[in-house]
Parts: C-alpha cells; sequence; structure tokens
C-alpha cells in the first residue's frame, strides 16, 4: 500500500474478540423470575399474556433484581406514617408466592429478640428500592423452618454492607444446616412431605424412621402431576428478552 | 368482549315494557347447538349465531341498528356498571353452606346432630312457611353485583378491568350494564352515545386508564 506520508503506516492492532462477553450475558440472562411461568389451569392464557406486558412495563421503570429463596436483602417502601416517609427492612427472603402481578415474597428478620417477617408484593408502587446484600441458593425452595431455629439463623444486621460479588460467577449454594430449637414445631419438619435438606435433625433414629411412614414413594412418578415448563419457558425467555432490549 | 352484536329491536308496544328493547347476542357458537327457529333471528342480523341472548331496556335516542358490533370501548373509565352472571353451581347443599346457619355443637352428647337445621317452624303456626331456609340446589342462579367501578379498558383485546368481584366462574358469560344506582347517576353521561363504531371516526389508544390509577411507566409513589 503506498500511504500519503511515505512513512510506513501506522500500527494499528486487531481488533478485539468480544465472543466472550456475549456468552457470559447470555447465560446470565437465563434466570427467569418464576412469577412470569403460568400456572396450570383453564383460565385464558391472554390473562398471563396482559399480565406479563405490564410486569414488562414495570421492570423497565424498576429494576428488580436477580433472586433466589435464602438472599440477604433490603426494601425500601413509601409510607405516609413514617417520619421520612420511607421505611427500610432488612431480611433473609424466606419464600416466593404468586404468579403475575401478586407475586408476593416473605423476608424475615430477628429484631431485638422478636422475628419479624414482612410480606412484600414485587410490583407494588410503593416500593422504591430493593437493594442486594448478599446473593446465595440454599438447598430448599421454602424456608419456612426458621421458624423454629434457633434465632441466631435469621438475625442480619440492618447497616450490613452489600457483599461484593463478580458477575460472572456462579451463584453459591449455602449448604448450611441449622440446628432446631426443641419439638413441638410448627410443622412436622422431619417429615419427607416437606422434602427439607437443610436441617441437621438430632432426634433420635426411631423417630426418624416413623417420620418415614408419611412418605409417598410414587408421587414422582404420577404422571398426571407433571408440568413440563421447559417450552414454555423459553417462549416467555424469549419475549421478556425482546422486549427489555427495545 | 367476545364478538357481541345487537341482534333486534323490538319497539314499546312489541315488547311490552315501559321502554324500548334491544336483543344483544355474545360469543359465537357452532350453528349446530342452535335449534331453528333461533336460526331465524341471527339471519335477519346477518350475524354468526350466539350462545347467549339477553334483551336490555334502551331509550329511544340509543337505538342501534340490528347487526352492529359492540366493543369494549363501549364503556370508558372511571364509569360504574352492574355485572350479572351465574353464580358458581354447588349442587345440593346443606344449611350450613347454602344459608349460613351455626348448626349444633360438635361434642357435649350431641346424637347425629351436627349441620341439622334443626326446629323449622313454631307451635301456633302449625305450618312451615313459604320460603322457609331449608337445604337444596345452590348456586348457578343470576345475580348481580352493583356499583362496580371501571378502571381500565383495553381496546385491542376489548377487555374491561371493573372492581371488585364479580358472579359466576371462570370464562363465564357476563351481562354488563350501566348502573342503575341512584349515587352514579350524574356519572354516565360522557361516553360514546349511542355505542363506539369501529369504523375509524376516532382512534383510541390500545389502553385506557382512569385518573387516579397507578401507571406503570411512572416511577414507585412516594408520599411528599
Amino acid at each position: 500500500r503506498v500511504s500519503s506520508d511515505g512513512k510506513p503506516p501506522k500500527f494499528q492492532p486487531p481488533p478485539k474478540p468480544v465472543i466472550i462477553d456475549r456468552k457470559t450475558q447470555k447465560e446470565e440472562r437465563r434466570f427467569l423470575s418464576p412469577e412470569f411461568i403460568p400456572p396450570r389451569g383453564r383460565t385464558d392464557p391472554l390473562k398471563y399474556y396482559i399480565e406479563r406486558k405490564d410486569m414488562i412495563q414495570r421492570r423497565k421503570v424498576f429494576s428488580i433484581p436477580e433472586f433466589y429463596v435464602g438472599r440477604v436483602l433490603a426494601v425500601t417502601t413509601a409510607d405516609p406514617y413514617a417520619s421520612d416517609k420511607s421505611k427500610r427492612f432488612v431480611g433473609i427472603c424466606i419464600q416466593r408466592g404468586g404468579k403475575g402481578l401478586g407475586a408476593t415474597f416473605v423476608l424475615r428478620n430477628v429484631i431485638e429478640e422478636q422475628g419479624v417477617e414482612i410480606c412484600y408484593e414485587l410490583y407494588s408502587p410503593r416500593i422504591q428500592a430493593i437493594e442486594v446484600l448478599k446473593l446465595e441458593k440454599r438447598l430448599d425452595e421454602n424456608l419456612m423452618y426458621l421458624r423454629d431455629a434457633l434465632p441466631e439463623y435469621s438475625t442480619f444486621d440492618v447497616n450490613m454492607k452489600p457483599v461484593p460479588r463478580m458477575e460472572h460467577e456462579e451463584i453459591p449454594v449455602n449448604k448450611l444446616q441449622v440446628r432446631m430449637k426443641p419439638k413441638p414445631w410448627s410443622k412436622r419438619w422431619e417429615r419427607p412431605k416437606y422434602n427439607i435438606k437443610g436441617i441437621k435433625f438430632e432426634l433420635p433414629e426411631h423417630k426418624m424412621k416413623a417420620a418415614q411412614k408419611w412418605s409417598q414413594p410414587w408421587l414422582e412418578f404420577d404422571m398426571l402431576r407433571e408440568y413440563d415448563t421447559s417450552k414454555i419457558e423459553e417462549k416467555i425467555r424469549k419475549e421478556l428478552n425482546e422486549e427489555l432490549e427495545k | 368482549v367476545q364478538d357481541c352484536h345487537v341482534l333486534r329491536y323490538l319497539s314499546k308496544e312489541e315488547s311490552g315494557g315501559k321502554t324500548a328493547k334491544l336483543l344483544v347476542g355474545g360469543k359465537n357458537v357452532s350453528p349446530f347447538s342452535k335449534t331453528e327457529s333461533a336460526h331465524e333471528i341471527f339471519k335477519e342480523a346477518g350475524v354468526p349465531p350466539k350462545q347467549k341472548v339477553t334483551t336490555f331496556n334502551v331509550t329511544d335516542d340509543a337505538l342501534i341498528k340490528p347487526g352492529t358490533p359492540l366493543y369494549a370501548a363501549h364503556f370508558r373509565p372511571g364509569q360504574f356498571v352492574d355485572v350479572t352472571a351465574k353464580t358458581i353451581g354447588k349442587g345440593f347443599q346443606g344449611v350450613v353452606k347454602r344459608w349460613g346457619f351455626k348448626g349444633q355443637p360438635a361434642s357435649h352428647g350431641q346424637t347425629k346432630t351436627h349441620r341439622r337445621p334443626g326446629a323449622i317452624s313454631t307451635n301456633k303456626a302449625s305450618k312451615v312457611y313459604r320460603g322457609k331456609k331449608m337445604p337444596g340446589k345452590m348456586g348457578n342462579i343470576y345475580r348481580t353485583s352493583f356499583g362496580l367501578k371501571v378502571w381500565r379498558i383495553n381496546t385491542k383485546h376489548d377487555i374491561i378491568y371493573v372492581n371488585g368481584s364479580v358472579p359466576g366462574h371462570t370464562n363465564c358469560l357476563v351481562k354488563v350494564r350501566d348502573s342503575k344506582l341512584p349515587t352514579y347517576k350524574d356519572c354516565n353521561k360522557n361516553p360514546p352515545f349511542p355505542t363506539f363504531f369501529a369504523d375509524g371516526d376516532e382512534e383510541l389508544p390500545e389502553d385506557l386508564f382512569d385518573e387516579e390509577i397507578f401507571q406503570f411507566t411512572d416511577p414507585s409513589v412516594t408520599f411528599a
């Protein structure tokens, strides 16, 4: 090539490959909030489609972070009776319920030796901010047994600082085995119906064997109860990604 | 709102009653499930056979030509509405569930009496009055819930969002009417009169909201 100056052309480094980032981005978006999946029933799918549109609109304005049961969150809601007109509550997420716009999550914390649980709606207009303090998964979907566990497992400092986390790391699974208060409990957590893996049972052997009497091993083979959500999830994920990129 | 069409116009003298009546049909249904005599009414209007036909009492200045389709945009947000539908059928039910009787205590020597009606009349009457609350078939009758506010209307999919609960199971046919309650007499003066025509007079946006409702495009609510 003949250059205008007569000098050799300026060295231009080759373009950096951008492939790696896109792959990790795609894997990040693999997470689909469980309230988008419509439950099995006889209602018109049009209703769920319209609810999803509303949810997407709300998410565009107010970002709802990635979410698992067992995560420590701080939620600020608007309150007309508080002095600052806003209330901040820190807690561990015990369960997520509801589908569509009425999706809720319950946060639990022990404040001054009194256990407090508050149920928030994800899409409520009163919520002003959700901050993630600690991102981790637990072994179960439902942490209701924390009510019967020793209070040290549910206490979290109100002014806790958010734990920094790399963007492309996998979500750590906390395999903590929780110690319980002496029986009686609110529910019989040792029964196989609840299928809890995160408790360290200190009961005698014969009691554990007696609890296995209530096991229903045929449930996992029951075909009428199967609800395969993979295809529905794919469709909804595509919809979501298209809408959020607009 | 699924395929509503006006079927026939009955004048005051024909129908008997104080005002003129308009017959309106609901959801489309296959012609095999309707009798031949019913087919005639639909043929006159030039409309596919409908599952449900209802009458509306209408004043003379609000008459509509048979065959016009009716849309959800006929109602506007902020209006008040009465909704009529057949309640969920519960079958033959006892007196405790049907009428809310208290029944009898569970223990303390009761012999085979826990959910029975008990006494049905007095000694002096020596008869049982008509209309006595007794067990029987419950549900599957028409009931109306009055004074429901319309919050939002979706013109694209023809959906009306209404305040509170509505009788009937999911996907059941429902009759929606302007409210009869005296407190809401003045509110229903603004809407499209006689009805909303989709021929292209005015272009409505896809979603119509009431003023007080929270739009999802706004930021979160704060109390100043």
